[in-house]
């Protein structure tokens, strides 16, 4: 009995074998061949579909929003660069990022300085990829490719002039390429300028006028023209300023300057070009989160001495735009440009990054340049007027335009770092913050390159000067 | 598909199945038929006792010389009784013991007392993984411990085990926090990429996926994420074996580069159903806090910075000094934070036995660790595993499954405190105020004790079942399949509860917010293999073919729930005001071989071993996911030789050599793919999507070829063994996330790069037996490595992106510093050498002297000393190698500083260690002080002799031979000599938690 079911067992065992074998050889290829991953687009079928696209798009304004140079929180500029120039004072525990910003010891390794490179470069990649991945699209409409590689190229102009303002020389990124991009070599602050002014133009030739929706969170053609405004005066070009401040400020049925001081920065305000929406419905500003505070000593910043005290008396900014806390012989201010600080039940107030007050501020520096002083003080005006406070007093060129930066100190402070970028352009910043910054010199109006950068890529190479 | 196809043949097996179950039924009564059947050879009962000279042993297996079916295994108090003839030769066998044969002759009763097999560890069997080996005949090179190492252990992770036992082996625990990992590196780093170096683990034949399952914003406790390998409960493992050279690697091809680690656990034995009972206490506490600045020191330190930067007035923010905390009040922080006790207990109980044909094993274990930190925070961990072994009547059919189970729960601080007990200043308020609440002084500090009530908590379950089914199908010719499945489910939070900021703030549970990681891990395997062996008059032959089948998907969810209306609501995600879905990806991974061995042993004296692979795998693009692998191992046993036969001293000799190729492809799943992903941010009612990563679609396989040549001696019927191996591997094509500039938008990509990374060394282990008497047993191991690690090419270098990290010719795990040259005695400031004589210390040109940080050598001595009742075993770790001392920031500012910097320069012309102090207002101190942290200044000895295990046993007498009681003392890290000044010498990243000195105090049952 015993051998006989053993040969039957092996005739079974043997077809068990060439079976595994069969399929072992059959199976040899498809079996490590998968599928996409559910999670995962390829890159071309996002850009064969509008809503995709705009997704890859809109992506990039969620990341400017929380991260990076833009981003409203602690680690933004708005922050980090109030702090390094005189606006404000910081009280943070040692190892908090902020502290090297204030005593101006950054280092090449400084993980802020590094994180605003990389986090910037990668949001212009993305910029890139949209406008390639429209290039190649066969399914998107000529008007829907426009308002896509319209807002890649403000987005791409924005952040490099961002950069350059901060790390001088820099590289334009304008491809995926990471062969060209991983050795990318500098170039002067003035070609940038060039570059971004090239790229703000054809993004204004392909934005529409009109706002993509009722909230004013994706940038329009008036947007593209702000900054470019912006890029004229940092830039010297005096009548190009004007102009691009013009365009703006002549379209009255989008913009009007709001005057209620204490309303310029809730979600609806006329006076906004361009604001970020908040991460989710309900949210405020991460502004009113770092900058608030309601207790004595504060836990991050407060306002300088300097700036509080440089104010107008009666100046309504300072009642509106600032608050006070006092543990009784000691009083701190801190910025209440934004006030909820918690949640609502919708959000109320959302960050505006570019407003019409400030192209009223570069058009009236840009006229007195010109010489046309009456046109220069009327825009100034304007600003005090809403301020509470009297027609300004200056009377010569020279005064007025003096009288133009004291403004912008006091309309734009803790807004995305003007006050250091007007203290750099005006050839000040020197002559001011080595008297109220102790740790100030010369060479700090340049951040360090990353160090990391510096090592991977030699065509950046040499470091700025002080580091 | 393979999995179907077995079933559909499933018939065959069930008709086995019956038929051996028919032959088992007849075996109750075989005594009686086969003594009636061959009843003409004068048939008679002998018995007898079994003992290891003093105590009797149960389980021995007797059997008949030629007689297959002629067995019996002895019962409980040594005894058995057995049918033979006179002509019979009765053989002895039992794990651990020297086989004997003894014959009959007439004799009725015999006694027979085993000897302990210490000195033939050459025969014991090595799993090789595939196939298993005997000591004396391996070709290739396979390091080895069993459960009598392991079980002196009181550690909980399977890396721990293996700690200074093994040649060639590093291992550095990086955090003493429990639930924490290990770094492990077999024959060095062979890959550029840091996360391509893990060997490949294996548990009863079941690939176990090493690569991590914890997430950066929830694994915040530990300085890498959370491993599964903690999973793995050493109490349950019979023998690790890991596999080094291309000989006993080649067959894993594609993941054996790094070396592959093969886990066996513990199965049962036949014989007396066996109760063994073991519990456990003790305590851990830091091994070495580092020597700080007390608070007048300090102070001292603060004001000197001042004047140093010429102020005169302190900042309001200089809370220490200013007035505002008491200048009096000093806290030793190391031991506020660290200084707790870590509760340790370990429950174990295990059931085995069964019969000469299936043997069963059910162990069960629990194990809770409380921490050295402040406060309430529990690691638990409990498992159980099931082990069963079968084998057919006529021992053709044989089975043997296995399920393990572990789960872990663990309940950490979010936060690891090493740090902050280093930086805070001495005079630092208290923790708590009077009224027992959390102190914020005002808000002039952020009490680290703030993070108390933020948690990271995870939870993993564990599941991982073998099953091995053979069958000799004609003799000789045996068909083999292997099945496993693994199932991971961990589940791990962070928590960030409105508590942790000063109440001041008046931050209500809306800003609460809560990470969470789900991350589940299947796997299965088949793996059908045919075996041939037949021993001929040219040789033994052994033939085995085989394939793999493996799928493996990871399901990975991380969410982001913030806004909750009460703290006690945070573990709930559906109390959330807002979820973010962070990352949610299922990624498949398949690999599929095809392997094979041909092993020819001609005479037992030459041997010659031939392994191959070929493989594929999913995580390669099309075009690039097969690769073929191979080695050929030899080995000459040269005692055998006729003319070596007279020396007499010399009783085995041993020369082995190996060359051959594997790979690596640990490099995660679908990178090769150019895609867009969620980011799970929203924005104009959208959720974004973003590119995925740079993509390359063109990357392929790593190899590594790797040489070993070795020899083997034992002199005095062994009681010397010496090992000496000398490798070299190499691998090349390395595939690399390359280091990108951040201008490409990413920070790395994945691609081969065209560089060879070599690493040699020598592997020396010594074995001797000092003493073997009845009552007095000492035997010394050690084992010593001396590891060079080299990039022998890179072309390009100088213009790619790791021009400053690498040089040709020296090892991967160097640092570039700049070259310290002392203080400047005029102004106090910390010089560097000037290479480019520029007149600057400028980057990279200056920052060029090369720091070497993997050890010189490294290894481990053993002694393992049994006296009558009482048996000690302990174990002296030592490495020789250099690290950085700790870095608390430049002196002056508000952060304590190593007692050492009090030697500081002050005026001009003082010769001091420590440079100038600063406040943070001189901008070259601050900037000597970031180039000294990168500079040879900064670097320091590291070597370390560590009692790393001690171990001491006693069985007390009970008079009783049926039950066992053991006591047990065991020590870990209890004694290390240093000279590193800041703390244990032994850490990866700094500022963690320090490996924990254990002590812990058991009794085992055993009945």
């Amino acid at each position: 009995m015993k051998t006989i079911s053993f040969k039957i067992i092996s005739i079974h065992q043997l077809l068990l074998f060439q079976a595994i074998t069969i399929v072992c050889l059959s199976s040899c290829d498809s079996f490590v061949e998968v599928d996409l991953p559910k999670s995962q687009l390829t890159t071309v079928s996002v850009f064969d579909n509008y809503s995709t696209a705009n997704a890859a798009l809109s992506d990039i304004y969620s990341k400017m929003r929380d991260q990076g140079l833009l981003s409203g929180t602690a680690s933004g500029v708005s922050n980090q660069l109030g702090s390094y120039a005189d606006e404000l004072t910081c009280f943070a525990s040692p190892g908090d990022p902020t502290l090297p910003f204030y005593t101006n010891t950054l280092l090449p390794a400084n993980s802020t300085i590094t994180d605003y490179w990389n986090i910037s470069y990668n949001q212009i990649y993305a910029a890139n990829a949209v406008m390639e991945g429209v290039e190649r699209s066969n399914e998107l409409t000529a008007i829907e490719k426009g308002q896509l590689k319209g807002e890649a190229l403000f987005i791409r102009s924005l952040v490099h002039f961002y950069l350059t303002n901060l790390y001088g020389d820099i590289p334009y990124i304008t491809s995926t390429n990471h062969k060209i991009n991983n050795a990318a070599e500098k170039i002067k602050v003035k070609e940038v300028y060039a570059k971004v002014i090239v790229d703000l133009e054809s993004a204004i030739a392909l934005l529409a006028p009109d706002y993509k929706n009722a909230e004013r969170i994706r940038p329009n053609q008036f947007t593209a023209k702000a900054l470019l405004a912006r890029v004229y005066l940092y830039n010297e070009s005096w009548p190009e300023a004007a102009n691009a401040a013009s365009a703006v400020l002549n379209a009255v049925n989008l913009y009007a300057i709001e005057d209620n001081p204490s309303i310029v920065f809730i979600k609806g305000s006329k006076e906004t070009l361009w604001q970020f929406q908040p991460s989710a419905s309900g949210k405020n500003t991460d502004e009113a989160g770092i900058f608030i505070f309601f207790s004595s000593p504060p836990p991050l910043v407060a306002i300088s001495n300097n700036l509080i005290t440089s104010f107008e008396t009666d100046d309504l900014r300072k009642t509106n735009w600032t608050a006070s806390i006092s543990d009784g012989t000691t009083t701190w201010y801190h910025p209440y440009k934004y006030k909820e600080f918690d949640y609502t039940a919708s959000s109320v107030e959302y960050s505006v990054i570019f407003r019409l007050a400030e192209q009223y501020l570069i058009r009236a520096e840009a006229r007195a340049h010109q010489g046309d002083l009456i046109g220069a003080k009327e825009d100034l005006n304007v600003i005090r007027k809403r301020a509470g406070l009297a027609d300004t007093e200056a009377v010569s060129g020279q005064e007025i335009i003096n009288a133009v930066l004291r403004e912008r100190r006091w309309e734009l402070f803790t807004e995305y770092g003007h006050r250091f970028f007007d203290l750099k352009r005006s050839g000040e910043i020197n002559s001011v913050l080595s008297v109220s910054k102790a740790g100030w010199n010369s060479t700090d109006v340049l951040f360090p390159l990353p160090q990391n950068e510096l090592s991977i890529n030699p065509n950046l190479r040499p470091q700025n000067s002080g580091y | 598909m393979n999995i179907f196809s077995f079933y559909k043949d499933g018939k065959a097996l069930y008709c086995l199945f019956f038929i051996w179950l028919c032959f088992s039924f007849s075996s109750l009564y075989a005594t009686n038929s086969i003594s009636r059947s061959i009843s003409f050879a004068q048939q008679f009962q002998v018995q007898g006792t079994i003992s290891d000279g003093s105590n009797p042993l149960p389980g021995v297996t007797i059997a008949i010389k030629s007689k297959g079916n002629s067995a019996t295994i002895s019962d409980y108090s040594g005894q058995y009784t057995l049918s033979a003839s006179p002509s019979d030769t009765l053989i002895v066998s039992f794990i651990g013991f020297k086989t004997i044969l003894v014959s009959v002759q007439n004799r009725k009763t015999i006694d027979i007392s085993l000897e302990y097999d210490t000195t033939t560890l050459k025969e014991v069997k090595v799993n090789a993984g595939y196939y298993s080996i005997k000591e004396s005949e391996r070709t290739g090179s396979i390091a080895r411990i069993t459960a009598k190492d392991i079980e002196n252990q009181p550690v909980t992770n399977v890396l721990a085990t293996m700690q200074g036992r093994m040649a060639g082996v590093s291992i550095t625990q990086t955090t003493g926090v429990p639930g924490g990992g290990f770094d492990i590196k077999i024959r060095g780093q062979n890959s550029i990429r840091s996360d391509g170096n893990n060997p490949l683990y294996i548990i009863d034949g079941v690939p176990y996926a090493s690569d991590p399952i914890g997430y950066n914003q929830t694994s915040s406790t530990f300085p890498s994420v959370t491993s599964p390998l903690n999973s793995i409960n050493p109490d349950t493992i019979e023998s690790i074996e890991i596999l080094k050279d291309a000989d006993a690697t080649s067959i894993y091809g594609s993941r054996g580069a790094n070396g592959v680690v093969l886990i066996t656990t513990k199965k049962g034995k036949g014989g007396k159903t066996v109760v063994s009972v073991k519990a456990t206490t003790g305590a851990g506490t830091v091994t070495k806090f580092m020597k700080l600045m007390g608070t007048q020191q300090y102070l001292a330190m603060r004001k000197q910075a001042f004047v140093n930067d010429g102020l005169t007035q302190y900042n309001p923010w200089d809370y220490d000094i200013n007035g505002t905390w008491d200048q009096n009040r000093e806290t030793d922080w190391q031991k506020e934070f660290l200084g707790g006790t870590s509760q340790i207990t370990d429950l174990q109980a295990t059931l085995s036995g069964g019969s000469d044909k299936t043997q069963f094993l059910l162990s069960s274990s629990y194990h809770t660790e409380s921490t050295v930190f402040p406060g309430q925070y529990m690691y638990k961990k409990g498992g159980t595993q099931l082990s069963m072994s079968h084998r057919s009547e006529d021992n053709r059919f044989k089975l043997t499954f296995s399920a393990g189970y572990n789960i872990q729960d663990n309940d950490q601080p979010a936060y690891d405190l090493t740090s902050s007990s280093r930086y805070l200043a001495p005079n630092a308020p208290a923790l708590y105020d009077t009224s027992g609440n959390l102190n914020w002084e005002n808000g002039t500090w952020q009490n680290p004790l703030r993070f108390r009530e933020a948690k990271f908590r995870s939870k993993t379950n564990d599941l991982v079942t073998s099953a091995v089914l053979s069958y000799e199908i004609l003799d000789n010719l045996v068909l083999k399949s292997n099945f496993g499945f693994t199932d991971l489910r961990h589940e791990e939070t962070r928590t960030s509860p409105s508590t942790i900021y000063n109440p001041a703030y008046q931050l209500t549970s809306a800003y609460s917010g809560i990470y969470l990681n789900n991350t589940d891990r299947q796997s299965w395997i088949v793996e059908p293999q045919v075996s041939w062996e037949k021993e001929m008059t040219f040789g033994k032959v052994n033939i085995l073919a085989g394939g793999t089948f493996q799928s493996q998907t990871t399901a990975r969810l991380y969410q982001f729930g913030s806004g909750f209306t009460s703290n006690d609501l945070i573990y709930d995600l559906a109390s959330a005001a807002t979820v973010r879905v962070l990352y949610s990806d299922d990624a498949l991974y398949k690999y599929q071989a095809f392997f094979g061995r041909i092993n020819y042993n001609l005479q037992d004296r030459y041997i010659i071993n031939l392994t191959g692979r070929r493989d594929g795998s999913s995580r390669f693009g099309p075009g690039n996911q097969f690769a073929n692998f191979g080695a050929v191992g030899a080995a000459w046993i040269f005692t055998k030789e006729r003319f070596l036969k007279e020396i007499s001293w010399l009783s085995f000799g041993k020369l082995r050599g190996s060359y051959g190729t594997t790979g690596n492809d640990q490099i995660g799943d679908y990178q090769f793919l150019d895609t867009y992903i969620s980011s799970g941010f929203n924005y104009d009612s959208n959720v974004g999507l973003q590119p995925s990563r740079l993509y390359n679609p063109d990357f392929g396989w790593e190899t590594n070829k790797k040489i070993e040549a070795a020899l083997e001696v034992g002199i005095l019927q062994d009681k010397i063994f010496l090992t000496a191996a000398w490798y070299q591997n190499r691998s090349s094509n390395q595939l690399v996330g390359i280091p990108l500039a951040g201008t490409t938008g990413f920070q790395s990509m994945q691609a081969n790069l065209d560089a060879v990374v070599q690493n040699t060394g020598f592997e020396f282990t010594v074995r001797t037996q000092n003493f073997n008497t009845q009552n007095f047993k000492w035997t010394t191991s050690l084992n010593l490595t001396f590891a060079r690690n080299k990039l022998i090419s890179f072309p390009g270098l100088s213009a790619s992106p790791y021009n400053e990290k690498y040089r040709i010719g020296e090892p991967l795990n160097i640092e570039l510093n700049y070259k310290y040259t002392g203080i400047d005695s005029q102004t106090g400031i910390y010089l560097f050498e000037d290479i480019n004589k520029d007149g600057a210390i400028s980057f990279p040109e200056d920052k060029q002297s090369v720091v070497d940080f993997n050890p010189q050598y490294f290894g481990g001595l053993q002694n393992q000393l049994s006296y009558k009742r009482w048996k000690l075993d302990f174990l002296f770790q030592f490495a020789k190698q250099e690290n950085r001392s700790y870095y608390n920031g430049f002196a002056g500012q508000m952060s304590n500083q190593p007692a050492r910097a009090a030697d500081s320069w002050i005026k001009s012309g003082d010769n001091a260690a420590q440079q100038i102090y600063t406040s943070g207002y001189n901008e070259d101190a601050v900037t000597a002080d970031y180039l000294y942290n990168q500079s040879t200044g900064s670097i320091t000895d590291a070597s370390f002799i560590r009692l790393k295990n001690i171990a001491l046993s006693y069985d007390l007498p009970l008079g009783t031979k049926s039950t066992q009681c053991q006591l047990i003392l065991q020590g870990q890290n209890l004694l290390t000599f240093t000279k590193y000044k800041d703390g244990d010498p032994e850490f990866i990243a700094s500022g963690y938690l320090p490996p924990l000195k254990i002590i812990t105090a058991g009794i085992q049952l055993t009945f």
